[in-house]
């Protein structure tokens, strides 16, 4: 059963504590005469702190439906709102160490950005058509603002404006769909919808909205072909932003999906510990086909990329198409394994970025692969904690990344999709180019400018706070691992 | 259950390693910027300047966490004691480590009788060494490095001893294999060092691989690898026929493979005389008193599977009585002082190996412990004079030392009469123990029993001329080194003091039934570890306790002989390096075939340096050269070009142009819809 809206409210604590740091940030610009100040920053950190903590944890059956079906308070919401709360968290200690934002009113900015983390927050755990889409709004439309932040930018207004119109695309097209599934089923909640069409037979319509869907939440989480818009947003971004982008929302984007696909067009096989398909509609088979080019896209193009951020932003875009797979397979460790995958992608792409902006900072904004030569010698432990990312995002051993990638191919394997998990191996060794090629440049190639680059206090703390998972999860990982299994738990009603 | 005060079991490896870190950070970031040149001229500037406080530090910590180390092991092993007979098995789970599918195991540590006395020989014996290196390597540029990697080891070796299964002892057994490698090479910058740190890495590498095999396949027989269910599971296995005793043979003999490897077995000897290169207390640390007896402590431990397999136990005895003679051998000509230990740890190694070979593991372990105090004690008097002599390793170059080192030279004395097996010292109780359960036991043989023997003799032989050389006669030091000789300071003559004591009263813990029979004095050593092997294997637990069949005189009747041996050895010795010092270098002309043989080690490391590292290099070099630069090279380097035009055409799709954006999704979307419509329409 449902609870009604004053007995939800307790349920609800994380998203009332980011709205209410949202209208003290609107407050305080108002008041404030200052806007630059990092005043803005530090209270972002409190409130979305706070909202973290607030979080807590749901046992097992403690799961509940809240606001009359609109949303769920189960395990899986909470995982997704706490990783995004915590990559928020790790881009404003970014935002704050960016010279990039040097001289910007930075009220507005925050503002955006946690609008959008509540956007994540209610994606992460709608359960109805109406909600669902106002919250991938809620995201999107913050996302459109801090890519165009730099009102005088070129390159980030245009990225603005593409991310603008491409969203608008998607979300016409996924709305379109939603509309097939209320009329096929009459109501907007996906668990009514998914008993309706499980009862009927395959329709025309339903393939169509199936689709349809896909190509929403393909554009959220930057699905090849969808994925158009993602390098030019993620080069024309401010670079904290476009950290942000490529970690947040694309894991809200997670959450929707399997919460979506797998309410509506599966439900779990009381014979087994997995799930099956309710109707014969066999999107599995189209998201391994999606999985399959999305990683291969991502990664023969990034081989290409000069610029750090634009490749980064083509390899994010790959890690999407390994993830997809733990999707398509339709058992419980699958979906942990995207899980786990979500938290070390978080630490080592993050950490990443946090490099890139260390050492845009010191270069006047420089952020070709050349920018990092002699990185080595010129900021050794920047180097080699991105070093360190760039080899756990190859998947190389002892790094989290490559528990990650174990978790994933092993599920595969074990569901007997051979060729994919053959796709997949190809990429991690196309992928192992294009990382290896920064590494190669920061210690084997000599810099234009010998000048040491200090990296103060708060950013090295920052790297060492995500070096230290990277390293960690790369030896023992069974904590996480056991808290990405108990999260795969949403509620059936 | 025992616990309470057993619950601090952790501690005692977790005490070293809080000295690691501490050491570490004082290594990291107070010792090394004053190495570096940048800080100035690499003097002894370092050790004495402003930053000699943190020496003093480092002094303490080391040993202190050690001493700690030992003192919670003995309060755990009082409390162990407690306990009756039976009971006498506490395991601590720390917490799961790696779980996948069927296989578990958990970082969990396991003290009972056998771990107890491991535990107790390496944190006490450890604990004097980490004292004595304050006062050895006192002049060392590199202290606090030095005492990390001291501190690292015992870590490393308490997880190998502590283990309750066999993949955290694998741990334990590769980060000794680790320390061991960098201690060697602890003076890198001299090439031999560096090489003989390398050459013991490698020659280890090769057992271990066999310990690998064998805990795949004790994983595949079994289920699991903790020590409480494999000991458990192998008796009803091989009930079954499960665990066959071609199967038993195969985990074994790899198993042995690996101790082999640790302790310096035929035929992975080669490394531990090379390891002389390294610190002299590292020597007696590592490479006599603990590390490489670990292959006898794993033997001892999986007892339970060796007896089900009596080819390999024939092959551990054989090994080990060959082995033993065979490197006492080789000590008789030996010039360099360390060497000569080297080669006689080996010989010793064997005996313990023997023991374990004929099913008498009591008298394996009990040899253990008294040899890590005897050895223990034979190196760091031999460091000690080292020390005296400014660096001078040659006996030709020592004598007539006896009055200017005093407590080094009684020390020494002692524990050569403990080697060489005179009745009251240990090693007499302990070595006449192997020899009469290599005749006595079922799987014994009085062949083994005249091998062991004769290796006694050449042992009191080798270990008198030693003591001869260095320490009677006329000097025959250099006139510079002569000036400069002295005492060591008390740091490093007490935990001399202390190892003579152990050496000389440590064997009245394990007095034999026919000795001590009739004075009521019980067998306490082997009434302590007997549970141990009874549990693993009930049904043979008696089958080196033949001795009903042998009476006491045959007993003391070859104890007596084998006495007679040693005496005849030590007359030898006397005979030609005290009374007709003339005679060595006639003999060495008179058969200069034989002579030079000996001298050249039998000629094994040129003969390995043929046969194996010759023949590798080349079969790498081929590789090298045709199948990867030529083959795999040209497929990857096609590969690559593949791949980057691919990238570079899909790049081309990315126009900039946002209608094409649009286009391209609507094109995906349609091209799906087409493409379950399709299947749907197929099907």
């Amino acid at each position: 059963m449902s609870l009604g809206n004053l007995a939800s409210v307790g349920y609800f604590l994380p998203e009332l504590t980011v709205t209410a740091t949202i209208l003290l940030l609107i407050l305080m610009h108002v008041v404030t005469k200052s806007p630059r100040s990092n005043a803005f920053g530090f209270l972002s950190l409190v409130g979305v702190g706070a909202a973290i903590l607030l979080s807590g944890i749901v046992p097992a059956g403690a799961g509940k439906s809240i606001f009359e079906g609109m949303a769920a308070y189960d395990g899986f919401a909470v995982f997704f709102k706490v990783l995004t709360a915590l990559a928020t968290l790790v881009v404003i200690f970014m935002t704050m160490d960016s010279r990039e934002m040097d001289g910007r009113s930075q009220a507005e900015y925050y503002i955006f950005l946690l609008s959008t983390l509540l956007g994540m927050f209610l994606l992460s755990s709608a359960t109805d058509i109406v909600m669902l889409y106002l919250s991938l709004e809620l995201v999107s439309i913050p996302s459109y603002l801090l890519a165009g932040y730099f009102k005088g930018r070129e390159r980030s207004t245009e990225a603005a404006m593409k991310y603008v119109v491409f969203g608008a695309t998607a979300s016409g097209v996924m709305i379109y769909g939603f509309s097939f599934l209320f009329g096929l089923t009459g109501t907007t909640q996906i668990a009514e919808i998914g008993r309706s069409l499980a009862a009927g037979k395959a329709t025309l319509p339903m393939l169509l909205a199936s689709v349809m869907v896909a190509v929403g939440f393909g554009y959220k989480i930057a699905a090849v072909p969808f994925h158009m818009w993602s390098p030019d947003v993620y080069e024309g971004a401010p670079t904290p932003a476009t950290a942000f982008f490529s970690v947040g929302p694309k894991a809200a984007g997670f959450a929707v999906l399997v919460r979506f696909y797998y309410t509506v067009f599966a439900a779990p096989d009381p014979g087994s510990a997995l799930w099956r398909l309710t109707s014969a509609v066999d999107w599995p088979l189209l998201f391994a086909a999606l999985s399959a080019v999305t990683m291969t896209v991502g990664n023969l193009v990034a081989v290409k990329q000069d610029n750090v951020k634009r490749l980064l932003a083509y390899s994010s875009i790959a890690h999407a198409g390994y993830m997809l797979m733990g999707f398509v397979l339709l058992s419980p460790a699958g979906l942990k394994a995207i899980l786990f995958y979500l938290v070390v992608y978080l630490f080592m792409n993050l950490g990443a970025f946090y490099v890139v902006i260390l050492v845009s900072n010191a270069t006047n904004g420089g952020e070709d692969i050349s920018d990092f030569a002699g990185l080595g010698s010129r900021a050794p432990f920047a180097a080699v904690s991105l070093a360190v990312f760039l080899f756990a995002l190859t998947g190389i051993p002892p790094f989290s990344g490559f528990i990650g990638k174990v978790y994933l191919f092993a599920e595969v394997i074990n569901r007997g999709v051979y060729w994919l998990v053959v796709v997949a191996g190809l990429n991690s060794v196309v992928a192992l180019y294009y990382y290896a090629r920064i590494v190669r440049s920061m210690f084997l190639d000599e810099p234009t400018d010998t000048a040491a680059i200090a990296v103060p206090g708060v950013p090295r703390a920052m790297l060492l706070l995500m070096v230290a998972p990277t390293l960690i999860l790369g030896v023992y990982w069974e904590p996480v691992a056991r808290i990405a299994s108990d999260s795969i738990r949403m509620i059936a009603f | 259950m025992v616990s309470g005060i057993l619950d601090g079991l952790w501690l005692v490896p977790a005490l070293p390693l809080l000295g690691v870190v501490l050491n570490g950070i004082l290594a990291l970031f107070v010792e090394r910027p004053l190495l570096l040149p940048a800080a100035g001229p690499p003097s002894a500037a370092a050790g004495h300047g402003h930053g000699a406080s943190y020496r003093t530090l480092v002094a303490f910590i080391a040993p202190g966490v050690v001493g700690a180390a030992f003192v919670v092991a003995l309060l755990c092993v009082l409390s162990l004691a407690a306990a009756p007979p039976e009971g006498r098995i506490f395991v601590q789970v720390l917490f799961p480590w790696i779980q996948a599918g069927a296989f578990t195991a958990p970082v969990a540590f396991q003290l009972d009788p056998l771990s107890s006395v491991m535990a107790l020989v390496v944190t006490g014996v450890g604990f004097l060494i980490h004292v004595y290196s304050v006062g050895y390597m006192s002049h060392e540029r590199a202290f606090a490095r030095y005492f990390v990697y001291l501190n690292l080891f015992m870590f490393a070796m308490l997880i190998l001893v502590l283990a309750d299964n066999y993949l955290l002892m694998f741990v334990g057994w590769e980060g000794v294999g680790l320390c061991s490698y960098l201690l060697i090479g602890f003076w890198y910058e001299k090439q031999s060092a560096a090489d003989a740190g390398k050459k013991a890495f490698v020659v280890n590498r090769v057992g271990d691989f066999g310990f690998l095999l064998a805990m795949f396949l004790i994983f595949w027989t079994f289920g699991s690898v903790s020590y409480t269910e494999v000991f458990a599971k192998a008796p009803l296995l091989s009930g079954d026929g499960t665990l066959t005793t071609g199967l038993a043979t195969a985990i074994t003999l790899l198993m042995f493979l690996g101790a082999a490897g640790k302790s310096a077995q035929i035929p992975l000897y080669v490394w531990l005389p090379d390891a002389m290169e390294g610190p002299t207390p590292v020597s007696a640390l590592i490479h006599a008193a603990t590390m490489v007896t670990a292959g006898v402590y794993m033997i001892a431990r999986s007892s339970a599977l060796f007896l089900l397999a009596p080819d390999t136990m024939m092959v551990v005895a054989v090994i080990g009585a060959a082995t033993a003679i065979f490197s006492a051998t080789i000590g008789i000509c030996q010039t360099d002082i360390k060497r000569v230990l080297a080669y006689s740890t080996v010989s010793q190694l064997g005996y313990m190996f023997l023991a374990c070979g004929v099913g008498a593991f009591t008298a394996g372990i009990f040899h253990l412990t008294t040899h890590a105090f005897f050895k223990a004690l034979l190196f760091l008097g031999s460091g000690s004079v080292i020390h005296a002599l400014s660096g001078e390793q040659d006996m030709r170059k020592m004598g007539g030392l006896k009055k200017r080192v005093p407590v080094t030279f009684l020390t020494m004395f002692a524990a050569t009469l403990a080697i060489a097996g005179i009745p009251g010292f240990s090693g007499f109780f302990s070595k006449d123990e192997i020899l009469w359960k290599s005749f006595s036991s079922s799987m014994g043989s009085p062949v083994l029993w005249v091998v062991a023997a004769a290796a006694a003799g050449i042992t009191a032989f080798y270990m008198f001329r030693l003591v001869f050389l260095t320490f009677f006669g006329t000097s025959r030091m250099d006139p510079e080194v002569e000036k400069h000789v002295h005492e060591s300071p008390w740091t490093m003559t007490l935990p001399l003091s202390i190892l003579a004591v152990l050496s000389v009263i440590g064997g009245f813990l394990g007095i034999p039934a026919v000795l001590g029979g009739a004075f009521g004095v019980p067998n306490l050593f082997e009434g302590w570890l007997e549970p141990v092997f009874r549990r693993a294997a009930p049904a043979a637990a008696h089958a080196a306790e033949e001795a009903a069949h042998h009476s006491a005189a045959l007993e003391i009747g070859l104890m007596a002989l084998s006495v007679g041996i040693a005496l005849f050895g030590i007359g030898l010795a006397y005979f030609l390096y005290r009374a007709r010092t003339e005679k060595p270098d006639e003999i060495a002309r008179k058969w200069p075939t034989v002579y030079g043989v000996v001298f050249h080690k039998y000629y094994i490391d040129e003969f390995y340096e043929w046969a194996v590292v010759r023949r590798v290099v080349r079969g790498a070099d081929w590789l090298w050269q045709m199948f990867d630069a030529r083959f795999i090279d040209g497929i990857v380097d096609g590969a690559a070009d593949i791949v980057r035009s691919a990238g570079d055409r899909i790049r081309r799709l990315q126009g900039g142009i946002v209608g094409g954006y649009a286009f391209s999704l609507l094109a995906g979307a349609v091209l799906l819809v087409g493409y379950i419509l399709y299947r749907s329409i197929v099907q």
